[in-house]
């Protein structure tokens, strides 16, 4: 069984620290739910195990048993077994989506899979995700409606079979009836023994795949690390509780909003 | 698939009927004489062109209620070309036309739509690389009412690759109801290369539709992570997404082998 091993992570993007030392471990088999406030860096933290380039990794460590997670480029990361599900993830014009997903499917084998067994694979993720087959032979995510776009991210967690799936905000964009297919396939794949970093706002995902654990990432640090009761505390009471008993500051988001309003010129604001 | 060959050996003018035959293949000599072909009333004509020559100029006549396709291949090292066509009633010029032209290049393609309805359907994807260095001018002309033109250009520049696109729509007063879209997008990938793309609208009438967009830029990162976080390498993602942005211009070509070689040229194996 595979465990992934964070230690005092921090990190920075445009020289802003948003993780201030996270520490956590999540194992093969285990669902851990990741909820914060706004802006506290669940988000950046997946994008950090992952290995996107806009973030930079001043201190700390990511191993995935042995394996030094951090030396490692992106695509190793994919194909050592970790997935990240995107909370927006990009349209790319021309690229078709099967052609993607079996260029995904052939980067994790030794040897490349045969068309039929592609398309009987693919036929099936798809009828399990009550997704409309012509999906796959359109651009990759291109003109796909917000609950479209997250199907296709729960499709490649599928035909990619990780050892630690991470998903953010999986669920938004998604209705009632959409959540519980993708909650339906979630149960399917932690059956399987997958390990699970979700990320959601909301108590009903959380309902339908049951994590074994709850952490609370607040100000770039993790507050909590706990049983997953707190899940049901923060939907009912919110994060207030973490003032008022762990004694932790809730650093207010900052505000990021362009400064230009009706009436200013956006031309000289922003030669300012 | 079979097609009737004309050659510029045979005549310099030709009248093309779909009566017979409506797929032709125009096989260009190396002379440089003026090659004039006519698309009769009524008819609808595909003409595939596989490699330009330096001075060529091809002119087309639709004349009215026609559809004419051209398919126009080049891989060689043509240096500069004319392409003109003037459309008649309720007629289309349509083209697809993939660059691979290796050197320095100008181009210039000129259409004129001279009558009510007539149309105008341009696709061009151009790869250049290796220090090739190419122009291309495409210009619609709307001189009647009603008349419509959909401008695409797209290119993909690298290793030390320069490729300009640039070109009018000129909706001329009294062509009302007209539509023109010019879409220019050049996907530059590395520092040494260079995109320029300067689409133009003049437009002397107020019933009309017309829009244009340029893109110049380098691959967005984002997309390299999202195809990167599935596992494929980051040259793999690069080649899928130039694939992406070239692949749709073999919508325009009908021949098994043609598509293939140019799928072969986009993948860089030729």
């Amino acid at each position: 069984m595979s465990t992934l091993v964070i230690k005092n992570l921090h990190a920075e993007v445009d020289g802003k620290e948003i993780l201030k030392g996270i520490d956590l471990k999540i194992s093969e088999g285990e669902t851990v739910a990741i909820l914060g406030p706004n802006g506290h860096g669940k988000s950046t933290l997946l994008n950090v195990i992952m290995g996107h380039s806009k973030y930079v990794v001043t201190k700390g460590s990511i191993f995935f048993d042995d394996i030094d997670v951090l030396k490692l480029t992106t695509d190793e990361r994919a194909r050592l077994g970790l997935f990240l599900g995107m909370q927006n993830p990009s349209e790319i014009p021309g690229v078709i989506n099967s052609d993607f997903l079996r260029a995904a499917v052939n980067a994790k084998s030794e040897k490349p899979i045969s068309t039929y067994q592609f398309y009987k694979l693919l036929d099936r993720a798809t009828k399990e995700l009550k997704m409309p087959f012509d999906l796959a032979t359109r651009s990759l995510n291109e003109g796909f409606s917000g609950g479209e776009k997250k199907r296709n991210e729960i499709l490649q967690l599928m035909l990619l079979e990780p050892k630690i799936a991470m998903l953010d905000e999986i669920d938004s964009g998604l209705d009632v009836d959409a959540i519980q297919v993708v909650a339906d396939v979630i149960r399917e794949e932690q059956k399987k023994g997958r390990g699970f970093l979700v990320i959601s706002h909301y108590a009903r995902l959380f309902d339908l795949i049951q994590p074994t654990r709850a952490v609370v990432i607040v100000n770039g640090k993790v507050a909590i690390d706990g049983g997953p009761e707190y899940i049901k505390r923060i939907d009912q009471t919110g994060y207030e509780f973490i003032k008022t008993e762990l004694g932790i500051e809730i650093s207010k988001e900052e505000n990021n909003m362009n400064t230009v309003s009706i009436g200013s010129c956006a031309v000289k604001e922003s030669i300012k | 698939m079979e097609r009737t060959i004309i050659s510029n050996k045979m005549s310099n003018k030709f009248t093309l009927e779909s009566s017979d035959s409506k797929f032709f293949l125009l096989y260009l000599n190396n002379y440089s004489e003026k090659v004039e072909l006519t698309v009769s009333n009524n008819s609808n004509v595909d003409i595939l062109i596989l490699n330009l020559h330096d001075d060529t100029v091809v002119h087309f006549d639709v004349l009215d209620n026609a559809y004419l396709h051209v398919a126009l291949l080049d891989h060689k090292s043509t240096k500069n070309f004319k392409i003109s066509a003037n459309v008649g009633l309720n007629s289309t010029f349509s083209a697809h036309f993939a660059d691979f032209i290796v050197g320095e290049c100008k181009g210039e393609v000129l259409v004129n739509l001279n009558k009510e309805g007539a149309t105008c359907d341009w696709h061009l994807a151009s790869l250049t690389e290796k220090n090739d260095k190419k122009e291309f001018d495409v210009s619609v002309y709307h001189n009647s009412p009603r008349t419509f033109a959909q401008m695409d250009n797209y290119g993909v520049c690298r290793d030390e690759g320069r490729l300009a696109f640039s070109g009018i729509c000129q909706i001329y007063k009294g062509a009302h109801g007209s539509k023109a879209h010019q879409n220019a997008k050049i996907m530059v990938f590395d520092r040494s290369s260079h995109g320029v793309a300067k689409p133009i609208l003049k437009i002397d009438e107020n019933d009309i539709e017309a829009s244009h967009a340029a893109i110049v830029g380098k691959i967005n990162d984002e997309h390299i992570f999202y195809l990167t976080s599935r596992g494929l390498t980051e040259d793999e993602a690069k080649r899928l997404i130039t694939l992406g942005y070239l692949k749709p211009i073999l919508n325009g070509f009908v021949d098994d082998d043609i598509k293939k070689t140019i799928e072969d040229l986009i993948e860089g194996k030729m």
